[in-house]
């Protein structure tokens, strides 16, 4: 016997073997439908007694295991059935004569046999057979079952005939000797007649009785028998023999102990559990109506005596297995009883055991196994591991069984089963084949034997030819085994994935495979590894700002507070936090990805994007090289959204040797973000600035999309042409525009940055496509106040600055420096650079399409930053009186800073100076009237403080001055390197230098006096004529311009004579008479109110006279300022009335 | 004596596995990922008896042809396991129990590393050369 049966158990020994076999040309599935209905009469109830027959049905038997029927007679063919299709009464007889041939083959052994025919109709059909039975069509046989039952039941009646002629031929004296078929030659020439032999010969018979007992449902004699047979073939050493009936009784126990059976649900025999679970039931009667006695409590004290316990039966098994073992012919009955032992010990859950019995079952050599007999022999030891709860023991076999499906001694490897075989083996290495598995922080498994397995799953899905599949596992293994990988494997990994995916690429689709196993796809999230995203706002000239005021702004805040130290939202997940920037529709986004290659080589992505949700997104994706085990690497990806609302960022995609995956943020371990989600505003138009000037380095501290550098001369102006233009895709609908100038130490006069935007705003809308131009004038005017260290410069030329009483109107007070002097200032030139920096930042607002509509808007900014170099400096402004009070003289000291020969005029004057010079200019001015400036409104009054109101209401004035002034000045000769720019010119302002004493002195005073003579009005220039002996009227009048009623004042007229030569002569009582008083009285003048009072003077003699107007009251100075009571001196010439008359 | 030792953790993955050079180290890691089997239903059964007093050495766990599989479980259900080669017979059970000692003690000193993460491979170079000497000792 060669070929071990590894389904059987112990139960299987009270079965009778039934052959069911295909006659001629049978359609498989039609021959296993037949066999399917007949196997299902596995137990039959015999009709008058109350026992049951079991019936174990194979469609295949080797006849050589036939030849071991006497020895356990359930190995014993009893039954054929045999199917066959017959069409025509032709064939009829070559069936017939098949059919016998067939019985020949298991003649020996038949109790009986049936014909199945299929197909046949007409005479021969009709003839009644007890052997055959005619059937018109596979489908139309309802009776199978029933001939069925009738046929074991005649099979029955043999066995029980057979029983009851072996267990009563007690005579002894010519029993034959039952044996195995290896044991026929050992025989050969023995003497029969021995005690020994005849003992042996009873001893075999017994234990044959048994197993027919046992097959025909007589348990309880059977293991009488089985004992008996025992004794006997114990004193004989007949070894094999006492085995098998070692064997019986253990069987039989267990049939006893375990009525469900010994099998399991996984058996290949199939007994319907209905069937298993009542089987105790049914042949407990028939064990008792063996010795015709209805049941009684006797006979159970008697089974209970003859059945072994739970723990024999394995001592038992134990003893007969190490009897087997000496024969080494006996190898499959070894095997088998230690295949039905582990299934006894399995039910026992007594694992340990088991297993020594299956580490013996490895051992046992059945000679030379056909290559399918070992995959069998594999498979049964890694399914009886699993029973008995060994996984990777079970794991372990189903793998070698795996590997001989495809040894290299097969013609034909079969590799689907080898496949097949190697995918159960996953669970007993603890391996599944999802890669979310794996996610969960570092792998923590037998990496070796796991790679190993992966590997082998690769190379055999490859070798069933589908790639895909391979592709798919060497994904996995990649992904899932890269910390285990050594470099060099690494490489030959990627090397053969990349062969793989030439021909199939990899995707993320979820791979079944035919037995139903879903393979999940692996995206390959550590080829890079990702570890940090963050989505990047948009630059600073495309950011969407919403416009303030509208409802929905501002109340975001669920806390009541501005601000509160404690956090409210959870710390936990960063992802879901939404991001305080926005998108715009229409606009390229970035995301920015930080990176690492883990791999020993150039890792190079392709295809790599994002994959976002809540909002369509148009993903530009970008291909990528890493370098070799690359540090932190950032990735920018970017893409458009394409309508409005919030996205999310959940992951990328990417495609590395072929295999695309896509990676979600979720199943990313150790990713750090800053929040996923981020809201997409509506469309908005987008602006591009350029300027009419080059493009500077940016300016720093601020966010600007572009800016200009530009140099002036302090005071020149120069004009900035700004062109817009939409290239975007939305109308433009609003253009604003705002200047800020950005702090500077520098004190600025005047609007540094001015523009018109009427003309552009006119040509809006603006479409797409179209651009609109600004012009913006830019005005360097900075303090023309010379500095300090400038003002110690001059001192050292020894020239005093301060106070010199100064009567011509514009003198040169600064000789040419010596020229040592000048080298001096060369080097020092450098030390105090006078180039001031202004900056100052054009801020484009502009909206359109649907963003306009949700309220947002865009920004483009300009940063102007010029350098400002000096071009004048007023080292010093002084006033001095002019001849009339209503005019003074503005002293100038105006130094040139720069290289070059400058001019400056004013009104109607103009300085030539050279460089470096310092001159004095004297402008005369007409006094200013200070309190009539509009006056700033309430409202900014309210809100500056006092100082800053002094502040104003000085820059007012000195702007009033300096526009009244008009100082300009030209550089002639510019610098040699700049040709094209020969000249320039610029205005300066004095409005810096103007200390409030000048103010003082240059401001109108609040009284106006006017001293009319002869009606007409004089002021110092003025002389007024008039006729000696005339009496010449003298008005003086008066005005009020301050805000509070002045006086009353009493003034005194002194006439006085000028000799010019320092001398003053008071005493004319008797040149010069006065009509009426020479004192006046003025009451007091209530605001804007005027008075007069008039007198007369008589001049006696001619000549030039003067009248000095002067206060009595000492007290007048109290309250107002000293210019306010600064009266016109009058000059009077009188002459002779004859010329006059003449 | 030992051609393999193997540290297995509670959640039975290997903490330390080294073995002789000679032989492929994939076998040995087959040999002692199914003795897990074994270790596992030793500690079930015994576990039930008595908990408290169940012996850390669990003898032999199985017999292969050429080798001879040992195990020891902790009180914290690690696993030590040594591989003998079934061809020195000269060994006694009480020198495999000594290794097991041996290689208990080291085990600890390990654990007692301030800067060893319970749970990750064995890195430690004094087990290293520990195990080293219980490999070589043997030849």
């Amino acid at each position: 016997m060669s070929v071990p049966d590894y389904m059987q158990c112990a139960e299987d020994h009270q079965t009778v073997l039934v052959v069911v076999q295909p006659v001629g040309i049978v359609p498989e599935d039609q021959f296993f439908r037949i066999y399917k209905r007949i196997s299902s009469v596995n137990q039959v109830n015999v009709r008058d007694t109350q026992r049951a027959l079991f019936i174990r049905y194979r469609h295949h038997y080797p006849p050589e295991n036939n030849e071991w029927g006497d020895f356990q007679t359930h190995r014993k063919v009893v039954g054929l059935i045999s199917v066959t299709s017959c069409s025509s009464a032709k064939e009829w007889p070559q069936t017939a004569e098949r059919f016998h041939g067939q019985k020949e083959l298991f003649g020996s052994t038949l109790y009986d046999s049936r014909l199945l025919v299929f197909g046949l109709q007409g005479d021969i059909a009709e003839q009644q057979r007890t052997d055959v039975a005619f059937y018109p069509s596979y489908d139309n046989c309802p009776d199978v079952e029933k001939r069925v039952e009738d046929f074991v039941e005649s099979i029955f009646i043999v066995l029980e005939s057979k029983r009851l002629d072996r267990a009563t031929d007690k005579s002894g004296d010519k029993i034959p000797l039952l044996c195995v078929p290896f044991e026929k030659k050992d025989f050969v020439g023995l003497d029969t007649d021995s005690r020994h032999y005849k003992k042996r010969c009873q001893g075999r018979m017994r234990k044959h009785v048994g197993d027919l007992c046992l097959q025909a449902g007589m348990l309880q004699d059977a293991l009488v028998h089985y004992h008996m047979a025992v004794e006997l073939l114990r004193s004989v050493n007949d070894f094999l023999w006492l085995g098998a009936a070692l064997e019986g009784l253990c069987s039989a126990s267990v049939i006893f102990h375990y009525p469900g059976g010994t099998a399991g649900k996984s058996g290949a025999r199939k007994p319907s559990i209905s069937a298993a679970t009542d089987t105790g039931k049914r042949h407990r009667p028939g064990a008792l109506t063996t010795s015709g006695i209805s049941a009684d409590t006797s006979s159970e004290i008697g089974r209970a005596k003859n059945c072994l316990s739970q723990e024999d039966i394995i001592e038992k098994y134990k003893e007969a297995i190490s009897y087997y073992g000496k024969y080494k012919n006996a190898g499959v009955i070894e095997l088998e009883a230690c295949v039905k032992a582990v299934r006894v010990l399995a039910i026992q859950k007594r694992a340990m055991e088991a297993s020594e019995f299956l580490q013996n079952a490895v051992y046992i050599n059945l000679g030379q196994l056909s290559e399918e007999e070992k995959i069998q022999r594999y498979s049964v030891l890694s399914e009886l591991y699993e029973l008995i709860g060994f996984h990777r023991k079970s794991a372990f076999f189903k793998r070698v069984a795996a590997m001989q499906c495809v040894a290299p001694t097969i013609p034909d490897p079969g590799w689907k089963a080898c496949y097949r075989l190697l995918l159960e083996t996953l669970p007993g290495y603890s391996l599944s084949l999802d890669p979310k598995d794996f996610s969960k922080g570092t792998h923590r498994g037998w990496a070796a034997v796991q790679m190993r397995l992966l590997h082998e799953l690769v190379y055999a899905s490859r070798r069933m030819g589908n790639p895909g599949l391979s592709v798919r596992h060497l994904s996995f293994l990649l992904q899932t085994m890269l910390d285990f990988l050594s470099d060099q494997e690494k490489k030959e990994v990627t090397q053969s994935l990349e062969n793989y995916t030439s021909k199939c690429p990899g995707g993320m689709n979820i791979i079944t495979l035919p037995d139903g196993l879903k393979l999940p796809p692996v995206p390959f999230t550590k080829l890079p590894i990702v570890k940090s995203v963050s989505l990047l706002n948009l630059p600073a000239s495309l950011r969407p700002h919403k416009v303030k005021g509208l409802p929905g702004q501002g109340v975001t805040s669920a806390s009541p507070f501005i601000y509160s130290p404690i956090t409210l939202h959870s710390r936990g997940d960063d992802r879901t936090k939404k991001i305080d920037f926005q998108w715009v529709q229409g606009d390229v986004c970035e995301v920015q990805l930080m990176v690492y290659n883990p791999m020993p080589f150039e890792l190079r992505v392709e295809n790599m994007g994002l994959l976002m949700s809540g909002v369509e997104f148009e993903s530009l994706p970008a291909a990528l090289s890493l370098p070799a085990e690359s540090g932190l690497y950032p990735v920018t990806l970017v893409g458009v959204p394409r309508t409005a609302g919030n996205i999310t960022v959940n992951g990328y995609h990417t495609s590395v040797f072929g295999v695309s995956s896509d990676c979600l943020l979720d199943s990313l371990v150790g990713v750090k973000s800053s929040g996923c989600t981020v809201e997409v505003v509506p469309s908005l138009p987008r602006l591009q600035l350029s300027t009419s000037l080059p493009r500077s380095a940016r300016l720093c501290g601020e966010d600007l999309s572009s800016s200009v550098c530009l140099q002036l001369f302090n005071g020149e102006t120069q004009q900035l042409v700004i062109t817009l233009e939409n290239i975007g895709s939305e109308t433009l609908n609003t253009l604003e525009m705002s200047s800020k100038t950005l702090t500077t130490k520098e004190k600025l006069f005047g609007d540094f940055l001015s523009w018109d935007l009427q003309d552009a705003l006119s040509r809006l809308p603006l479409k797409p496509g179209q651009a609109v131009t600004v012009p913006v004038d830019i005005h360097a005017k900075l303090d023309f106040s010379g500095q300090e260290n400038l003002l110690q410069d001059l001192n050292d030329d020894g020239i005093s600055v301060t106070g010199l009483p100064i009567s011509s109107p514009l003198r040169q007070v600064l000789k040419p420096r010596p020229e040592n002097k000048q080298v001096n200032a060369d080097t020092s030139k450098s030390e105090y650079n006078h180039v001031k920096t202004l900056e100052a930042v054009l801020n484009f607002r502009y909206s359109g399409g649907l963003g306009q509509v949700e309220g947002y808007y865009r920004e483009i900014s300009l940063g102007v930053k010029v350098d400002v170099e000096p071009s004048v400096f007023f080292t010093r402004v002084s006033t001095l009186p002019a001849s009339s009070t209503r005019q003074c003289h503005l002293l100038l000291d105006v130094f040139n800073p720069t290289e070059h020969e400058l001019t400056l005029t004013a009104r109607n004057q103009q300085l030539i100076l050279h460089s470096s010079e310092c001159q004095r200019m004297a402008i005369q001015v007409d006094k200013f009237d200070f309190e009539s400036l509009p006056m700033p409104s309430h409202d900014v009054l309210r809100q500056s403080s006092l100082y800053q109101q002094e502040e104003e209401r000085q820059q007012a004035h000195g702007g009033q001055i300096n526009s009244t002034l008009d100082l300009r000045w030209n550089i002639i000769s510019f610098s040699c390197q700049l040709l094209s720019s020969l000249c320039s010119s610029g205005e300066a302002s004095v409005e810096g230098v103007l200390t409030q004493l000048v103010l003082e002195h240059m401001q109108l005073a609040p009284l106006q006096w006017d001293v009319l003579v002869n009606g007409k009005a004089c002021d110092s220039d003025v002389v007024a004529d008039c006729k000696v002996g005339d009496a010449v009227p003298l008005e003086v009048k008066l005005t009020n311009r301050s805000k509070s009623p002045v006086g009353p004042f009493s003034l005194t007229v002194v006439p006085f004579q000028d000799y010019q030569n320092g001398v003053q002569n008071s005493e004319l009582q008797d040149v010069v008479t006065f009509i009426g008083s020479n004192s006046f009285y003025i009451d007091s003048v209530s605001p804007a109110g005027n008075s007069t009072c008039v007198g007369a003077l008589l001049f006696l003699y001619t000549g030039d006279f003067y009248l000095s107007i002067k206060f009595q009251d000492d007290s007048v100075g109290r309250d107002l300022p000293p210019a306010s009571f600064c009266l016109p001196s009058v000059h009077v010439r009188a002459q002779e009335p004859v010329e006059v008359a003449a | 004596m030992a051609v393999c030792v193997a540290v297995i953790a509670k959640e039975n993955y290997p903490l330390y596995i080294r073995s002789v050079p000679s032989q492929s180290e994939l076998k040995f890691h087959y040999t002692v990922h199914t003795s897990l089997d074994v270790v596992e239903e030793k500690i079930s059964t015994a576990g039930k008896a008595m908990a408290e007093q169940r012996e850390l050495y669990l003898g032999l766990l199985y017999p292969t042809e050429d080798y001879k599989v040992y195990g020891y479980v902790t009180n914290s259900k690690v696993k030590f396991v040594i591989v003998v080669d079934s061809s020195n017979t000269s060994l006694r059970d009480n020198e495999i129990r000594s290794m097991f000692r041996k290689l208990h003690n080291s085990f600890t000193d390990v654990m007692c590393n301030p800067f060893y993460n319970p749970g990750d491979p064995i890195q430690s170079r004094a087990f290293d050369s520990m195990v080293s000497a219980m490999m070589v000792q043997s030849s």
